[in-house]
């Protein structure tokens, strides 16, 4: 086995492992973080099935930033829609035999790769031209940006430019699956991409891009609108209410 | 709380797809190894070989230059294989040269949709002077 596909079978059982255990223990914080105040924002759901729909409009149409903001919200849903649609198109190298459903966004995947560039474009020209925006942007907001930018050029450029071997691709990312570890493809693009991907698994339990997790544990947006049916009270409130002398 | 609940069954479900994934061999496409010298290194074939046989393909139908370096027939008359009758598979057939790889990676092959996919035999005018 070579040095590279050692190097990177390492990496990648690493950043796997970062990320895994990262987000989980991020999310277990978000679950146990008391909300003390009964917050929804208003008009809000009364049922639960309510707030499920809530937050389904939220995660998957972003009504509240629809509301807030139209030019953020184009590019931001632009970006988020083909993200998901570039990782279904991902798919197929890490099952054998592929999804039938897979195998028919495939074509759809391809041009994903490029609305989810100009999303990205568009919001990193926001940070950059609005200057009020400018002034609250911090390093780590562009250096999110640059990085999934670049992800996103350089796995079109192994598309419509350079192409790589992508059946030695799929054999290696299977071999990291079945611990069983296949030679890694050399082609400098193909390593740039993947070396880029794995920083990105990295940083992510670190970074703002929680928010993917953390929007559903938003107090505003997750809470039934109920205060004077049901008293609202956090797990260590009540037990100071128990044992309070009135 | 309910959310704890269900981390908690992700993680078994985690550890218990890790165990099935262990369990197996890595699937790995068969390639079939034509006949004689390609016309590029088998390296560069893997990654460029659409875009000869379309580059040709273009060349042949605007520009009438039809050679035969990069010609889909001559793909097909050294890769095409027989099975255990002595008849041609077909590229539907997933031991196909083309096949065999093109369904791994979920890309789909439209040349035999008007290209024949086997050294001339299936030629329907062909079958028609034979009779």
């Amino acid at each position: 086995m070579s040095f590279l596909t050692i190097l990177f079978a390492t990496l990648f059982y690493f950043a796997t492992a970062v990320l895994l255990f990262g987000v989980g223990y991020k999310i277990w914080q978000y679950a146990i973080t008391p909300a003390p105040l009964k917050i929804p924002t208003m008009p809000a759901p009364i049922t639960k099935l309510g707030v499920v729909l809530r937050m389904t409009e939220e995660v998957v149409l972003f009504k509240s930033l629809f509301k807030s903001n139209k030019w953020i919200w184009i590019f931001g849903w632009m970006f988020h829609f083909a993200l998901l649609l570039v990782l279904l198109r991902h798919l197929r190298y890490f099952q054998e035999p592929v999804w039938w459903w897979v195998d028919l966004i495939q074509p759809v995947g391809m041009y994903a790769g490029f609305v989810l560039v100009i999303g990205l474009l568009g919001l990193i020209t926001r940070r950059i031209v609005v200057a009020r925006v400018r002034y609250i942007t911090s390093p780590s907001d562009h250096l999110m940006l640059i990085l999934i930018i670049s992800i996103g050029l350089t796995g079109l450029a192994m598309r419509y430019i350079l192409r790589t071997d992508i059946v030695s691709v799929k054999a290696f990312m299977l071999g990291l699956l079945y611990l069983d570890v296949q030679p890694i493809p050399t082609d400098w693009l193909f390593l740039t991409h993947i070396t880029l991907v794995i920083s990105l698994l990295l940083v992510f339990p670190f970074s703002k891009l929680l928010h993917a997790p953390g929007i559903f544990f938003s107090p505003t947006r997750n809470q039934v609108d109920n205060p004077r049916e049901k008293r609202h009270i956090a797990k260590w409130a009540a037990k100071l209410d128990a044992t309070r002398k009135s | 709380m309910n959310i704890l609940h269900l981390l908690k069954a992700f993680l078994i479900t985690g550890v218990m797809l890790m165990a099935t994934a262990v369990s197996a061999e890595v699937p790995l496409p068969e390639i079939q190894t034509g006949e004689g010298n390609c016309v590029e290194p088998t390296d560069i074939m893997r990654k460029d070989h659409m875009n000869f046989i379309y580059h040709q393909r273009d060349e042949t139908m605007y520009q009438g230059i039809r050679t035969s370096k990069y010609s889909l027939k001559q793909c097909v008359s050294c890769h095409a294989i027989k099975d255990d009758q002595g008849e041609y598979v077909r590229a539907n057939d997933p031991k196909y040269f083309c096949t065999s790889c093109h369904e791994y990676v979920a890309v789909k092959i439209d040349c035999f949709e008007c290209h024949a996919d086997t050294p001339r035999s299936t030629d329907k005018h062909e079958l028609r002077v034979n009779e």
